[in-house]
């Protein structure tokens, strides 16, 4: 398992190389250039010229490329040409609100999306998989954006149950900060009222981001159900005079959700894709609104850091979903 | 224990935890606004210099004159009042006494020789509407309550620019420069001014929130306002309906002040708040790339100015809140002639300036582009009503999508610069200069305000002379003139002066409009609870 982990590791670094390659290429290629925005109101061409010398922005864009790898090389993503602050400082500041919000849209996608799949293929072809079937297509056709202002419009506006946006009280300082998640920080800190308010917070954005991924593991988990339940040591349990329930619930469903669970080291991609549009609409303090503005200001340094830094985050998950699935199906681990 | 009694046992916890607070109600102080608009990029009030800078800028630093009401009056603020020569090549400056920084140092005349040093520096945001008449070294101050400008030419507007420099604190920033950056790493993220409002450095986070408290010991006092408001949290909310929801709910003070028309019958139609609505000084235009044809042809850009909907655009997409401006300086503001005919929308002379400008040769079979801002749908909307009235008379309009950093770049060069593009001019300095001069002065070729490339000798003439006259009476007759010049040249399409609309909750009280900073004075307001 070891060697496989290291494997999956090395295997990690040609990847974020391509993937920062691509990157630069499409941000600089492009005829972007911020010299002009930065020089400010009025800025004749020399003044123009000179932001662009100061920045390095006039040098080959090979030049560019290769001084910025060699920065990166030493850990430096380099500071924003905005706020002249390095963006790792950003980037560390807003990523644990994106992280935060990606795993509890990834636990409701798991804990909702696994139970009703199941479900739908233990009563196949009843009222209930019809639909589920049709709730999950809903579910994967709907925009994040439309369907959290609707919900917004109840749960915030109509009924005042729940935050319109943010991620905290504003004035009301934040649980102690430890791991920078606020739910895990307040039970760490054992404080339940600050638990309670984060917790009410970040609802309606996780529930928003994990609509797309809760169908598509819902469907995953059914298919991979079905096809266990036809296994020849499913009719051996129910001959033996296992109860039903333990033979869904723990034998079928361990052998169904390989394929779910390599489904949800996909979807952490899209979901932390998807979190750009939903942080802008509930206001969620993350790396995807920074991103936003971090292209609409051809800030290059900070675009080009959050996607070294989702890639990565990306890769580790990946690996983690492959460590899961060898534990789930020792026969993985046996190949390896 | 058992593994559905924790269960359950966890989940009766977190359902307590949940329901015990009342998390969905606001939970503001009395005396603490949350004012929802955009932030700068970076706190350094020297290296920015666009309307949310402003909105922080008039609250945490001084400056030596302010703007104050709408239309705006230039006031004397850290000064007493200044004196030019009568070459007008030196300006002195008086200021008053007992003004101090946060860090309750003196705020003295040494202070804002040095910050006018830091900015021709720095040679950044609003360093540019001084570096062509001053240079460091002739800044000087001969005691500590006098500061002396000596300019290599006479230049009108120097005063009416001094709101856009603030009076940084040098004893607070010396320590924190590093590799000759003028502090600027540091000042990115903290403050150095004698404002009425202090910067929590603590907690800010760039483009998304700064948090302010008051300063009681500002020079200005507090007398004026018995009520002040102790807390400014400013919050930068991205989306339009997320922001008005917030202000509905009475989660927020305040929006933006470009809320869309639908969202402005919402905030109107509910309990918790209302939207000022004040006629600004942010033209509205569509350019024209004046040196690539047909656009080099007068009798085609005359066919493009009277192609667009003009009353379509601003009755049917703005909802009326806008006031339809003629030309390149704001109706409100002087200088602009006050009979200056605008175009009119009329396809069938559209249509004769069109055949006209074919029989001269121009080219307009052509497809021409047009590019739009991506994030403004003010702009594709302009950009669709015009592209609709040109399909009509055999005019091909290709609409492309950029941003705003693209654009300014590719205005350095007149083939660079797209055929047309629609932005907005607002108001960083209260002075014709700020439209009219730097548009359509040829001088200002390659930056992006004079970006259709306009050249016409008269016209540069008569700016200059304005520009170098100190007289307020000898120079708006000169302005005049030059509009109504430009206008006859129809060298851009120009649309409308803007109508702020700033949605506003019922508890904020003393909001006062003025085109610089868009009102976020927070030295007036107060709250009601």
């Amino acid at each position: 398992m070891t060697r496989f982990v290291l494997h999956r590791l090395l295997l990690t670094i040609p990847a974020l190389v391509g993937l920062l390659v691509l990157t630069f290429i499409m941000l600089r290629v492009l005829p972007n250039d911020p010299s002009a925005a930065l020089a400010g109101e009025n800025a004749t061409p020399e003044q123009i010229a000179a932001v662009r010398k100061a920045y390095g922005f006039d040098e080959p864009l090979w030049k560019q490329f290769v001084i910025y790898v060699e920065q990166v090389g030493t850990g430096d993503l380099g500071n924003s040409i905005i706020s002249n602050r390095p963006v790792i400082r950003d980037i560390a500041e807003r990523l644990p609100a994106t992280i935060e919000l990606t795993f509890v849209s990834l636990l409701f996608s798991a804990c909702v999306g696994i139970p009703l799949g199941t479900l739908a293929a233990v009563w196949y072809q009843s009222f209930f998989d019809h639909a589920m079937r049709v709730v999950t297509a809903a579910g994967l056709a709907i925009a994040s954006f439309w369907f959290a202002i609707i919900l917004q419009m109840i749960f915030a506006m109509e009924l005042d149950w729940l935050p319109l946006r943010g991620r905290f009280p504003v004035g009301l300082a934040p649980p102690l900060h430890i791991t920078g998640l606020y739910l895990v920080d307040s039970l760490l800190t054992l404080r339940l009222d600050l638990f309670g308010k984060a917790f009410a917070y970040i609802l309606m954005p996780a529930f928003t981001l994990s609509l797309a991924g809760l169908a598509s593991i819902a469907r995953f988990t059914r298919a991979g159900v079905l096809e266990t339940m036809q296994k020849e040591f499913v009719h051996y349990a129910e001959a033996a005079g296992y109860a039903r329930r333990r033979i869904v619930w723990v034998y079928v469903l361990r052998n169904s959700v390989v394929g779910a669970t390599t489904q949800i080291g996909l979807l952490f991609g899209g979901l932390i894709s998807s979190a750009v549009a939903v942080e802008a609409i509930f206001d969620w303090p993350g790396v995807g609104s920074y991103a936003v503005n971090a292209i609409l200001t051809s800030d290059y340094k900070a675009v080009l850091a959050v996607t070294l830094v989702v890639g990565l985050i990306y890769s580790v998950v990946n690996i983690l979903v492959d460590v899961v699935h060898a534990w789930l199906d020792p026969r993985v681990a046996e190949k390896l | 224990m058992k593994r559905r009694t924790f269960l359950m046992g966890t989940g009766a916890t977190l359902s307590a935890a949940v329901m015990g607070v009342p998390v969905a109600q606001a939970q503001h102080r009395p005396d603490e606004l949350v004012w929802a608009d955009g932030l700068p990029g970076s706190l350094d009030p020297h290296a920015f210099s666009d309307v949310p800078m402003q909105g922080y800028m008039i609250n945490v630093y001084d400056t030596l004159y302010v703007n104050q009401d709408n239309p705006p009056k230039l006031v004397p603020w850290l000064t007493t009042g200044h004196t030019t020569s009568d070459d007008g090549l030196t300006v002195t400056f008086k200021l008053r006494d007992g003004v101090k920084f946060h860090d309750g140092s003196a705020l003295t005349a040494e202070d804002v020789v040095w910050s006018f040093h830091r900015l021709l520096s720095i040679k950044k945001g609003p360093a540019a509407a001084f570096l062509a008449v001053l240079d460091p070294d002739n800044i000087t101050a001969p005691d500590p309550a006098t500061v002396v400008f000596k300019l290599k030419q006479s230049y009108a507007p120097l005063v009416s620019a001094t709101p856009l420099v603030a009076i940084v604190n040098r004893r607070a920033i010396e320590p924190q420069i590093k590799d000759n950056d003028w502090g600027q790493a540091w000042l990115a993220s903290n403050s150095a001014g004698s404002g009425a409002y202090i910067l929590d450095p603590s907690t800010y986070q760039p483009v998304q929130q700064i948090d302010m408290k008051r300063n009681p010991t500002h020079f200005m006092g507090w007398d004026h306002n018995k009520s002040p408001i102790e807390i400014v949290r400013r919050r930068d909310i991205l989306e339009t309906t997320t922001r008005v929801n917030a202000l509905i709910k009475g989660d927020v003070d305040c929006t933006d002040s470009y809320l869309p028309p639908d969202q402005v019958e919402r905030v109107l139609a509910s309990k918790t708040a209302t939207v000022s609505k004040d006629q600004s000084m942010r033209v509205m235009l569509l350019r024209m790339n004046n040196r690539k044809a047909p656009f080099d042809n007068l009798n085609f850009r005359r066919a493009m100015s009277h192609a667009f909907n003009y009353k379509g655009f601003i009755d049917g997409v703005l909802k009326g809140y806008a006031v339809r401006n003629a030309g390149p300086i704001p109706v409100n503001l002087w200088g602009a002639p006050s009979n200056l005919a605008p175009y009119d929308f009329n396809l069938d002379t559209a249509k004769d300036y069109l055949a006209k400008a074919k029989a001269e040769g121009a080219p307009v079979e052509r497809e021409i582009e047009i590019q739009i801002q991506q994030h403004l749908a003010q702009t594709t909307q302009a950009a669709q009503i015009l592209q609709q009235s040109l399909r009509k008379i055999g005019v091909n309009l290709k609409i492309v999508a950029n941003l705003w950093p693209q654009l300014v770049s590719s205005t350095a060069k007149a083939d660079t610069t797209p055929d047309m593009w629609a932005h907005w001019v607002s108001a960083y300095f209260i002075d014709p200069e700020n439209w009219i001069g730097q548009m359509y002065d040829s001088q200002f070729h390659g930056t992006w305000k004079a970006s259709c490339w306009y050249k016409n000798d008269k016209v540069d003439a008569l700016l200059r002379e304005a520009r170098h006259l100190d007289d307020q009476a000898k120079r708006q007759p000169l302005y005049e003139e030059a509009s109504r010049i430009i206008v006859a040249d129809a060298a851009d399409i120009w649309i409308y002066n803007a109508i702020e609309l700033r949605g506003i909750s019922n508890r904020l009280h003393g909001f006062e409009f003025t085109p610089i900073g868009s009102g976020a004075d927070y030295r007036t307001m107060s709250l009601t609870s």
